[in-house]
């Protein structure tokens, strides 16, 4: 503590005014007054939100279930579930209520920044103006505009991100590219070539047999919560019977009536070999194969016999006796159904699984009824006009060597990047964050860090995450809480309807949403891109977006969904059998059981199980390794909550007991877990973590939750460092930041667990495009 | 009031005026990133022998250095320090004071709401789109206060000026000093340059000598 003389102290104020005075007249700062101005009459925080609650959507995962925003003195005090909203019926998960967290964030962007110098990832920023921002890419985008083509757009979800696709095709390129590939692209390829609509939704609610093949929608669903409510629907309001087949014993599969390990990768014979079972014992419906596939009961029971519940018992785990027995209730059980998602279908041999798993719903005509295997159900909202044209397709947008993934395959991407198969000017990542959720994650950040290869790469995000701290140029987006969409999802109710996304409070500080982003952008590169983002005001967007829903107009349009979150209309009931008025929307008009688009393309036509060679030949301490979703993760937007990683932090390697005595591991052991090689590669690839002994998971199987290990993501998801160098580096940081001394995890267990996904490599199902996850052979050793 | 009715001005003016200078400059330096004018500014003879008395001297190689190049450097210094680059303080009330009800530290906590109804209380009305709590707004608050103090006592106004004389202490003591000692710390542990040093421990001293925590003497 120090003392000053009044002199020195009215001296320092002099010469303080002096310099204030002088950096007023050149430095763009506010004076004092025009930021406050005495005399007002309060602060208006509040202005527009005449209501103590607000509805929207939540976007902290794919689900977008209605929630409710609590406001007092205008700042979110919690968020819950809407109950009027017909997907999720009032329930919210953790992700959703931490909304707060990723709102009130301490460590969110909140000004533009701009690499100082020096090479990328080095963390040296700079932070800007918005029209300093704004003039920079506008420059360099329209220097770009020469060859439009080389513009890539990287998102999460290009079905819901319609702003950017528009702002590049507007701009002249095909390359909006989002992440089906890295979920569940082979899920929607196969759905898609069986019945013409790209996914499912199993009527779970008001089904009496229910079989789990690796789903878990109690934990994990592209639908989350909608679906795990009509799950427990069915469980007790109906009484269904749940079988469940998985390589680990999850939330879902604890709630089944009998649960059994299947070898992993051997879905598709198991589904086969019951359907077999059906076939072979004359308990299929003949009816609707004869009327409604394009095989017929001869022939599918004639391709069928191969798969005999012997050769299943062999291969998958799964007793024989089991198979004929629980075949024989299926198709003896109406209204019955599958439910499967991406871990089913994350492998090499992922669309033959999907397409082998929906055969049982066919052959007992559980489709599209209540209680079975339905279509995915939503409005389509209207492309506001004039809408751009779609450019050509590139070899980013449609490889030809994956001829049905329709939904471009981020992961093959930076591959053909990087071999110079498709050059880039821009790079445009938005909400989105592949050097983490990619396989392979080197071969992401590689890319990223070539200016030969990616010149300049723009990342719209509102965090700073991995893939941004890439970035030349970051421009701090509002959060979900602070911004508007139009959002519609497959109905868990089968009956459509439409979501509004609003902001809650204004935007904080100079985030922007990616409408006024794109806007901008757009009004300033020009060159006839400017008509396409003509809206005045988003509002004004997204009442164009929904201007095809009659009933929702006469309800009151975008006022009604401001007042009530949610709109559906309310007189309508299930379309079940909608098939029968019209056929199915493929080719032949029925489900496609044999696919001509595949015999084309020399893929087995029929359901076929393709075995895994290397899970066949496994060595003494090689396992296949899974990397599962859990419901408190994701791999974009919840890194960095508080709530979240107090919930799960890490993510230990789940093996069992047995396969673990063999290998001289014990329960909290640091274990190594190395990829085996393939022929020529030159890297090892491998990582450590601790292991976790439980019965819960197939003898053959190391598992690994997904969400944990992030090098980038804000100072909580950082909260551990994972090397030695690391350590000294942030050891100051950890013991003052006030965020890190709230992370007890800390010193405990693996700290903040490691990304799985580093160790596999890019392989995606030749058929369907999509990741197989599923398919890595690993080495596991005591490290 | 004016020097003329008193023969011995009991100085409030000047004090006023000394507060509003010092607290708007330091808001302007933890506002954003600064420009040449403000580096060069920083070094002109008044201000550095000001600073001597704060013991918070430049060191030479600073005042040597180009405006420009420097202005830069520390822009980038500005970002790694304050703007959510990953290893940054997030300079913010509510981040290093809870409430009650709050275990964790956020953006807009309750502090900031109580800061919020300060400013009401006050009458100053803060534009859309700050956060109230943020270091260089509040300090912009008490420069705003210390400003209308000294415009008051000008016009001889001497119940207005004790009032905004009383809301700029009760202000420093329920909600700088909570906070922005143990802040320019954390600053003065991470910061690599000097001047960032320097200015956190001028605006310690400045929050603590107006809550009476160190002294000013005659």
């Amino acid at each position: 503590m120090q003392n000053i003389t009044r002199r020195d102290f009215l001296k320092v104020g002099a010469a303080s005014t002096a310099v204030l005075a002088i950096e007023c007249q050149f430095g763009p700062i506010a004076s004092a007054a025009e930021r406050f101005i005495e005399g007002g009459r309060s602060v208006n925080r509040t202005s527009g939100l005449p209501r103590s609650f607000l509805p929207s959507t939540c976007m902290q995962c794919p689900a977008g279930c209605g929630n409710i925003s609590y406001i007092e003195e205008s700042r979110v005090v919690k968020i819950g579930g809407n109950p009027t909203h017909l997907s999720n019926q009032g329930s919210l998960c953790a992700r959703g209520q931490a909304g707060i967290n990723a709102l009130y964030d301490p460590d969110r962007l909140l000004k533009p920044m701009k690499r100082a110098k020096g090479i990328r990832g080095n963390n040296d920023w700079i932070e800007i103006s918005w029209e300093e921002a704004y003039d920079e890419i506008a420059k360099t985008m329209a220097a770009a505009r020469s060859n439009p083509r080389d513009f890539v757009f990287l998102t999460d979800d290009l079905a819901q991100d319609d702003l950017g696709r528009r702002f590049t095709y507007a701009f002249g390129s095909p390359n909006a590219i989002g992440s089906t590939g890295v979920y569940d692209a082979n899920k929607l390829v196969g759905t898609q070539l069986t019945w013409g609509k790209a996914g499912d939704m199993p009527d779970l609610a008001h089904s009496k047999y229910i079989l789990v093949f690796g789903a878990n929608p109690l934990e994990s669903n592209p639908q989350f919560v909608g679906l795990a409510r009509r799950f427990i629907d069915g469980i007790q309001k109906n009484q269904a019977k749940v079988v469940a087949f998985d390589i680990r014993l999850t939330n879902t599969s604890t709630r089944a009536n009998e649960t059994h390990y299947v070898n992993p990768g051997t879905y598709a014979l198991l589904a086969l070999s019951m359907a077999n079972v059906i076939m072979q014992e004359g308990l299929y419906d003949a009816a609707f194969i004869e009327q409604w596939t394009n095989v017929s009961a001869a022939q599918l029971a004639q391709h069928l016999a191969q798969y005999t519940p012997e050769r299943a018992e062999a291969e998958t785990g799964v007793t024989a006796l089991v198979i004929r027995r629980i075949a024989t209730e299926f198709a003896a059980t109406k209204p019955g159904t599958t439910i499967s998602d991406a871990m089913l279908s994350n492998y090499a041999n992922g669309v033959q699984n999907e397409r082998a798993v929906m055969l049982l719903n066919i052959i007992t005509g559980n489709i599209d009824t209540r209680g079975g295997l339905c279509m995915p159900v939503q409005y389509d909202l209207a492309e506001p006009s004039p809408a751009p044209p779609a450019p050509a397709p590139s070899l980013l947008s449609n490889p030809p060597e994956l001829p049905f993934a329709f939904q471009q395959s981020v992961e093959t991407t930076m591959q053909m990047i990087k071999d110079r198969k498709h050059s880039v000017n821009v790079l445009m990542t938005h909400g989105v964050n592949p050097v983490y959720s990619n396989p392979d994650m080197g071969l992401t950040e590689d890319v990223l860090m070539d200016q030969t290869l990616i010149p300049y790469h723009i990342a719209v995000t509102p965090y700073m995450n991995e893939t941004a701290a890439l970035a030349d140029i970051i421009l701090p987006e509002t959060t979900f809480l602070e911004d508007w969409d139009i959002e519609v999802r497959p109905s868990p109710e089968l009956v459509p309807y439409v979501s509004l996304k609003q902001s809650v409070v204004p935007a904080m500080e100079s985030a922007r949403s990616f409408f006024e982003i794109t806007t901008q952008l757009a009004g300033m590169i020009m060159g006839g891109m400017e008509q396409y983002f003509a809206y005045k005001s988003v509002q004004g967007y997204l009442k164009a977006r929904i201007s095809d829903i009659s009933g929702l107009n006469q309800a009151g349009g975008l006022d009604y969904l401001m007042q009530h979150g949610v709109w559906y209309d309310p007189k309508t009931r299930p379309n079940y059998g909608s098939f029968t008025a019209g056929g199915f929307a493929t080719p032949s008009g029925k489900l496609e059981v044999y696919s001509q688009p595949l015999a084309d393309r020399n893929f087995s036509a029929l359901p076929t199980y393709e075995p895994i060679a290397s899970f066949r030949e496994l060595g003494n301490n090689e396992m296949v390794l899974s990397i599962f979703d859990t419901a408190i993760q994701t791999d974009a937007k919840t890194g960095n909550c508080m709530w979240l990683n107090e919930i799960q932090h890490d993510n230990p390697v789940w093996i069992n007991p047995a396969t673990a005595a063999r290998l001289g591991i014990k329960d909290g052991d640091i274990v190594k877990l190395t990829r085996s090689h393939k022929s020529g590669e030159a890297k090892e690839r491998s990582i450590t973590s601790t292991a976790y002994l439980t019965e819960g998971i197939h003898e053959e199987v190391v598992a690994m939750a997904n969400g944990n290990g992030r090098a980038e993501s804000g100072s909580v998801a950082e909260g551990e460092p994972l090397t030695a160098d690391e350590i000294t580096e942030i050891e100051p940081r950890a013991l003052q930041d006030p965020n890190m001394k709230l992370i007890w995890w800390k010193e405990k267990g693996t700290g903040i667990g490691i990304n799985a996904k580093q160790i596999v490599p890019v392989s995606p199902d030749p058929i369907g495009g999509g990741q197989a996850w599923g398919d890595v052979v690993v080495t596991v050793a005591k490290a | 009031m004016s020097s003329s009715q008193s023969p011995r001005p009991d100085g409030k003016l000047e004090m006023a005026r000394a507060r509003a200078g010092l607290y708007g400059l330091m808001s302007r330096v933890f506002s954003g990133k600064p420009t040449a004018a403000l580096v060069k500014g920083m070094k002109e003879t008044g201000m550095r022998e000001s600073l001597a008395s704060f013991e918070v001297p430049f060191d030479e190689e600073f005042l040597a250095g180009d405006d420009a190049e420097q202005a830069e450097e520390l822009a980038i210094e500005y970002a790694r320090l304050f703007l959510a680059t990953g290893s940054h303080i997030a300079p913010y009330e509510s981040v290093f004071v809870r409430g009650w009800a709050e275990d964790k530290p956020q953006l807009w906590g309750e502090a900031t709401v109580e800061v919020t109804k300060f400013y009401q209380e006050a009458g100053l009305d803060l534009r859309e789109g700050q956060i109230p709590d943020h270091l260089g707004i509040e300090l912009e608050a008490m420069a705003t206060m210390a400003e209308c103090e000294a415009a008051r006592r000008e016009s001889g106004d001497k119940a207005g000026a004790a009032k905004l004389e009383e809301l700029q202490r009760r202000f420093c003591e329920e909600h700088l000093m909570l906070w922005v000692p143990e802040f320019c710390e954390e600053v003065q542990l991470r910061a690599e340059s000097g001047f960032y040093r320097s200015m956190a421990v001028l605006t310690a001293s400045l929050v603590r000598l107006h809550c009476g925590e160190d002294s000013i003497i005659d």
